[in-house]
């Protein structure tokens, strides 16, 4: 039922929601993600098809090295893009935010429909195939995906990823603690645009053709859908809401029309039931006992008890 | 004693219009190095506010702001926590979502400093960091009586709890004067008497100068070297606390005139 392409998508969707997760742990809630997205694919889409330099074969071949060097430059491009918005787009709070990132995604939709190497509405087709089935693909996603995880998880035990929480909770208190919040803000801004790029410069090859659909409105709803059902507290909870979610309208397929009410269903009923999504990091402390945040928990010299000493 | 004239903090003239009303009305007096300095006044005085310009959450409508005899009207609260000054809020405002410990950890995040690369690589240098901000959280933790709530989810303290997480997490920053904001309000009767001696504990092993708001008079009265009284936005009197208790306008603004309305705390009293 769930084979290597939906497998592809599935990871897709789970660093699409890490896109999402980064500006909502530092209470920001930013909907540009598809338009970073959008940006990544239609660079790589644009690269891979008209620079003969990256190596594109007459049979439709990519050579592996010129995929990673797209990756890296659609996370870049995209990373510059956030940087340039996020300043005067990050003034903005709550659903003032929301609303300016969805102008965002709207602009750079419309300017990929209307540019004149962009493709119009067609878009940009025929993109060459680094890789000769979907393995590859899932390799290199599973690899992005690890990627974006450890960054999630280390952030956990830094004066940034500290930081990121504090101005969720309380942004004017974390500026009196000598917290520069605009800062912080704007990494958390421009980290998840990198995540948003470079998933859709591998989406590019992935889908074979990329248009000014792929970065939509739609997709905003649909990517914080991944975080609410998931849970925001953990990064763990945006991945398993991106699988879930990626996975559900195709699972559903065999019950026809219906699929796409029930997909509504899970949606709607996801935060009445779950509230704080799948994944809390309460969950996670029941489970096993790991220790969630990687934050040293016990002083260096105990006066009472000497054996808490971790090594 | 006049080669070291520069005061710590120093206010003049400072002012904040909020429309119409002078919240705060060129007001001026300045804080010494190791000074415990009172600000009173009846509720809605212009004292909160007054703060909130200083820590640089409000930005003035007029006058100035000095720190060691420099200006720093109007910079960002980060800049100004940076330059050693350090607040706590009258309404509390914690990050209750986080530990105790991580909420001091969240303060102690520039001593040391670390770059964000050593801390995603987890270097040797972002680990003996992160031991020493450890080392001093719990450090603070046991000097305000809570390292057995260190794991505790700030937002489900007593009220007592987070009043001395606040001071903690803002002696957490480093700082050389600590504005107070109301530190006693909302205390039990036994945790108030406890807070001067406190306070003034905290002042000599962090070598601090203290700014503090209080309703809680005779504390101010004990505790402080120096006081000013606000009424309406304007600086009434300014003095030891001798010399405002017997000041006639302190008396008028807290019991009124006669024909007003006082509508506030007389010195003495304790409103809680």
């Amino acid at each position: 039922m769930i084979d290597n392409g939906l497998l592809v998508q599935m990871l897709l969707g789970a660093l699409l929601g890490l896109s999402v997760y980064l500006p909502l742990a530092t209470g920001q809630l930013s909907l540009a993600t598809p338009a970073f997205y959008a940006v990544g694919g239609t660079l790589a889409a644009l690269l891979s098809t008209r620079w003969s330099a990256l190596g594109a074969t007459a049979d439709g071949g990519f050579p592996l090295a010129s995929l990673l060097l797209e990756l890296v430059l659609g996370g870049l491009l995209a990373g510059g893009l956030a940087l340039l918005v996020g300043r005067p787009v990050l003034r903005l709070r709550g659903i003032y935010l929301a609303i300016a990132t969805i102008a965002l995604v709207e602009i750079v939709r419309v300017a990929i429909l209307n540019l004149p190497f962009t493709g119009g509405a067609i878009g940009i087709f025929s993109i060459p195939q680094p890789f000769t089935d979907a393995s590859g693909y899932l390799v290199t996603a599973l690899a992005l995906l690890a990627l974006a995880g450890w960054l999630c998880q280390r952030l956990e035990a830094m004066p940034l990823g500290r930081a990121m929480a504090a101005i969720r909770d309380d942004e004017l208190a974390a500026g009196c603690m000598g917290i520069d919040t605009t800062r912080v803000k704007l990494i958390a801004f421009v980290l998840s645009a990198v995540v948003a790029g470079s998933s859709g410069a591998l989406a590019a090859h992935f889908l074979n053709t990329w248009n000014a659909r792929q970065g939509s409105f739609d997709v905003s709803v649909t990517l914080l859908a991944f975080v609410i059902l998931g849970g925001s507290r953990t990064w763990l909870g945006p991945v398993l809401g991106g699988l879930v979610l990626t996975a559900l309208p195709e699972l559903l397929r065999p019950v026809g029309d219906v699929r796409l009410v029930l997909f509504g269903l899970v949606i709607l009923l996801g935060p009445v039931l779950v509230p704080q999504g799948l994944i809390t990091p309460a969950l996670l402390e029941r489970l096993g006992g790991w220790s969630w945040r990687g934050t040293l928990r016990t002083p260096s010299a105990p006066q009472s008890n000497p054996s808490e000493e971790p090594s | 004693m006049t080669s070291t004239a520069t005061p710590l903090l120093e206010v003049r003239d400072l002012s904040r219009h909020f429309g119409g009303l002078r919240a705060v009305d060129q007001v001026s007096f300045a804080v010494q190095p190791g000074e415990i300095f009172g600000l009173i006044g009846p509720n809605g005085a212009g004292k909160t506010t007054l703060f909130n310009l200083i820590s640089g959450v409000t930005s003035p409508s007029g006058g100035a702001v000095l720190w060691r005899g420099g200006a720093i009207t109007g910079q960002a609260p980060h800049h100004l926590n940076r330059l050693g000054l350090a607040r706590t809020f009258q309404n509390l405002r914690l990050f209750d979502g986080l530990s105790v410990l991580e909420n001091l950890l969240v303060a102690l995040q520039r001593r040391p400093r670390g770059s964000v690369v050593g801390g995603l690589l987890n270097s040797t240098s972002h680990q003996r960091a992160e031991r020493q901000r450890l080392d001093t959280a719990w450090q603070l933790l046991e000097e305000l009586g809570l390292s057995a709530l260190a794991e505790r989810q700030a937002g489900s303290l007593a009220y007592g709890d987070r009043r001395r997480l606040e001071m903690a997490r803002a002696l957490a920053t480093g700082p050389a004067l600590l504005l107070l904001d109301e530190p006693a309000a909302g205390l039990n009767p036994a945790e108030k008497e406890g807070l001067g001696g406190l306070i003034q504990e905290l002042r000599e092993r962090h070598q601090l100068s203290i700014l503090i708001i209080e309703h809680h008079v005779p504390l101010l009265m004990r505790l402080c070297n120096r006081m000013a009284v606000l009424d309406f936005g304007v600086r009434i009197a300014l003095g030891t606390p001798e010399q405002v208790r017997r000041d006639p306008k302190v008396i008028e603004a807290y019991l009124g005139s006669g024909t007003g309305s006082g509508n506030g705390d007389a010195p003495g009293g304790d409103p809680g």
